[in-house]
């Protein structure tokens, strides 16, 4: 009897030594909504790609965007599949400050084109046609210019094939001229060299565009023959010409993106929710197990170490699933906490039953936990049940907080059966012959 | 310590006492939804934007409306709940679909500057409205899903009067708690939500708790009559019934009073659920079962029995 029941200890002490280390190792870390930070959701325009390629198309799509955001430098920002439809990515930045940059990052195509001009600039779409004799030709098409600050577009007629497009590209950087404005290089690729340096050589002294996006970025006179570099100048700042640089290393996005939700929580709100969450999740912890102390006398204490060994085992769980702790999460902490008292609670109330109807200490004990487990499956059944339907057409918050739940009932139901009751044994092997349970009980109800 | 020394209280017929208020606080849950033209949902469920502003100083609520109304529709201005700190304020604006979600934060801060410098965006959050959508698709398809496999789950284990019993009072619950917030003018948010399934959770397990009983207590004695049967399992089971809601009750109380703003809806929802649902597993739980197993079982011996 005592050997096991040491064996048994041993295995309890063994695996909350495993818990406290994994914690130890691996913290678990907190969602945006607790230490502050940004969080998009983008959607891959997938329409008119077939059902077997829209996955690829956003796999790519989100390797891109690491990419960029890797380039940019924000660390920890992870950006994952999400949603039912497979074709959203939700990113998560850590506290910003200029969100605006990582979003132009994020949602521009980084498509690039180098056209020949035939014609411009026109106010208007309308002053273009009318110079054509009223319609732009087959062969040519509009493009317009970025916005000025003040709004205003100029409009160009431009060769509709391009002479380079994005995937010409081999690499590109950001330099400063001679003139100390910023400047974007780009080298191209063997075959489109060779393109490029035909087309330079025939067009001396005319006009190209080179087209970002469908916007026009500059018309740079051709002066020179060209071979397999060219440079992109008229960005503002050194960051917007690296910004591009990044955007045309990365490639172009297979599809275009579009922003469907934001949600930026800032750090010192973040905190202070983190913080009066606990603030008041200890209070009523202490409020709890002052209570089953009271009530329960030594097998609240009993409890109480089941309750802190399911909160131990819990977080280790979570945090070897990779889980990030978010306010739904911590719903699922609090039902766990919740089923936990609960289970002691039965498991006692149970006991005390068969203690009243005159069994043995022991007898009373067995009985108690055999007829409050079959109690608790029941529960616990059926709570994961919910758990797993939740999950399965639940979204992402939902997921969390019934992964959170069905890891909590695992781990309730190791600390609430097998270790409560390796404790009452405990409890009745020190006692020797004459044991009594401290339940709380008045005294003369117990035989031994 | 003992709460109940050998309790035998008549639950049962005492029913109505209960049953007519709580049919009382579902019609006025309902009838304020349907007075307000549906629920109070937050910006998870009906897309728009949300900021939540600290101002340095009383916030000027009025001239905050109508700087931000002049540039945005649907715009609502309101003091955040809950905090000791009464200088926050909560923006939300509606979505529409011309409208560029990027600039949309840049308008609202353009707004307030013409008022004063001297805020700062705690809180930025835009949905929009396919997500939302999607969201309320989901969240119907998820409730719909978690109770018809637990209704299949607990038909397996009991019967099936007692598992409608069960999913039966866990709706009631939740629409209660969903009056109450229409009611309360609180907002249907995605926490709200979380909140709602945690008191789910709650209400089935304290109603199986019960029927647990109750089945145990049929097996023993088959020919007594079942109204006297679950009578005595819910005197039997009243200690553990009390004490753990109690205790739960302690701990969403705290969470409601020290938690902040980010928790009161959650720990509201909460500390309403877990009132409404203890009581929902004795006065509305187990007469279904009751009236169940008269309309269909009839009184046989076999009633409850697997």
């Amino acid at each position: 009897m005592n050997k096991t029941l040491v064996r048994k200890s041993l295995l309890i002490v063994a695996i909350a030594l495993a818990a406290a280390l994994v914690l130890l190792r691996r913290p678990l870390s907190l969602g945006l909504d607790l230490r502050g930070g940004t969080s998009l959701i983008l959607r891959v325009n997938v329409e008119g790609t077939s059902t077997d390629r829209i996955r690829e198309v956003v796999e790519q799509t989100r390797q891109i965007l690491e990419s960029r955001i890797n380039a940019y430098g924000v660390s920890e920002t992870s950006i994952q599949l999400y949603g039912s439809q497979g074709n959203e990515l939700l990113v998560q930045v850590p506290g910003v400050s200029d969100l605006s940059r990582v979003k132009d990052l994020l949602q521009s195509r980084g498509v690039l084109e180098w056209y020949s001009v035939e014609g411009g600039p026109y106010r208007s779409p309308a002053d273009a046609a009318a110079e054509f004799g009223g319609v732009v030709p087959y062969s040519d098409k509009l493009v317009a210019t970025r916005p000025s600050p003040s709004g205003e577009r100029m409009w160009y007629v431009v060769r509709s094939q391009p002479v380079i497009r994005g995937t010409d590209l081999r690499d590109a950087r950001t330099s400063v001229d001679s003139t100390e404005q910023p400047v974007t290089t780009f080298n191209l690729t063997t075959d489109a060299a060779k393109r490029f340096q035909k087309y330079t050589a025939d067009s001396i002294g005319k006009r190209s565009a080179i087209v970002l996006d469908d916007e026009i970025l500059s018309v740079p006179v051709i002066e020179d023959v060209i071979r397999d570099s060219g440079e992109i100048r008229g960005a503002k700042t050194v960051q917007e010409s690296q910004d591009l640089a990044v955007k045309l290393r990365s490639g172009a996005l297979p599809a275009s993106i579009e922003l469907m939700q934001q949600h930026t929580v800032e750090a010192s709100l973040g905190a202070d929710s983190m913080h009066r969450g606990l603030e008041a999740g200890s209070a009523g912890l202490v409020a709890v197990v002052a209570t089953m102390l009271l009530y329960y006398r030594w097998a609240g204490a009993n409890a109480t170490l089941a309750l802190a060994l399911n909160g131990l085992l819990l977080l280790a769980a979570l945090s070897c699933f990779g889980a990030v702790l978010t306010m739904p999460g911590i719903a699922g902490v609090v039902l766990t906490i919740g089923m936990a008292v609960d289970s002691n609670v039965l498991i006692f109330e149970r006991i005390r039953e068969e203690l009243k109807a005159g069994k043995s200490v022991r007898t009373a004990l067995t009985a108690g936990f055999s007829k409050a487990f079959a109690t608790l499956i029941d529960t616990h059944v059926t709570t994961v049940v919910s758990c797993v339907l939740l999950f399965l057409f639940g979204t992402p918050p939902v997921k969390g907080f019934a992964t959170t739940l069905v890891l909590g009932l695992i781990t309730n139901l190791f600390t609430s059966v097998f270790v409560s009751r390796v404790a009452f044994d405990w409890e009745l092997a020190m006692q020797g012959r004459a044991a009594r349970l401290s339940l709380g009980m008045s005294g003369s109800a117990q035989t031994s | 310590m003992e709460l109940f020394r050998n309790a035998n209280f008549d639950f049962l017929g005492k029913k109505w006492w209960f049953i007519l208020p709580s049919l009382a606080l579902i019609s006025a849950g309902v009838g304020s939804i349907v007075v307000q033209h549906g629920l109070l949902y937050g910006i998870d469920f009906k897309g728009g934007t949300q900021t939540e502003i600290r101002w340095d100083g009383i916030p000027p609520i009025g001239n905050i409306r109508s700087a931000i109304s002049a540039k945005l529709q649907g715009v609502t201005v309101v003091a955040a709940h809950g905090t000791g700190s009464s200088n926050e304020v909560i923006v939300s604006t509606a979505l529409s679909p011309q409208e560029n979600v990027v600039a949309v934060r840049q308008t609202i801060e353009n707004a307030l500057s013409t008022i004063s410098t001297r805020y700062s965006i705690l809180d930025f959050q835009v949905i929009g409205p396919q997500v939302s959508e999607d969201l309320r698709h989901q969240a119907v398809m998820a409730t719909a899903g978690a109770s018809g496999g637990m209704l299949l789950y607990l038909s397996y284990r009991f019967r099936l009067g007692y598992a409608v019993a069960a999913v039966l009072a866990m709706g009631h619950d939740a629409v209660i708690t969903i009056g109450l917030f229409s009611l309360l003018h609180q907002e249907i948010s995605l926490t709200v939500v979380a909140a709602l399934l945690t008191l789910i959770g709650y209400s089935m397990n304290d109603t199986i708790v019960v029927f647990d009983r109750v089945r145990e207590n049929r097996r023993a004695q088959p020919r007594a009559p079942l109204i006297s049967v679950i009578n005595r399992s819910i005197n039997q089971t009243l200690g553990r019934t009390v004490l753990t809601s109690g205790l739960t009750l302690l701990t969403a109380l705290s969470l409601l009073l020290f938690g902040g703003s980010v928790l009161h809806g959650f720990s509201l929802v909460l500390v309403i659920g877990i009132v409404v649902g203890t009581f929902s597993s004795v006065y509305i739980a187990s007469p279904i079962l009751l009236a169940w197993d008269r309309r269909f079982d009839g009184e046989t011996l076999a009633g409850g029995l697997r």
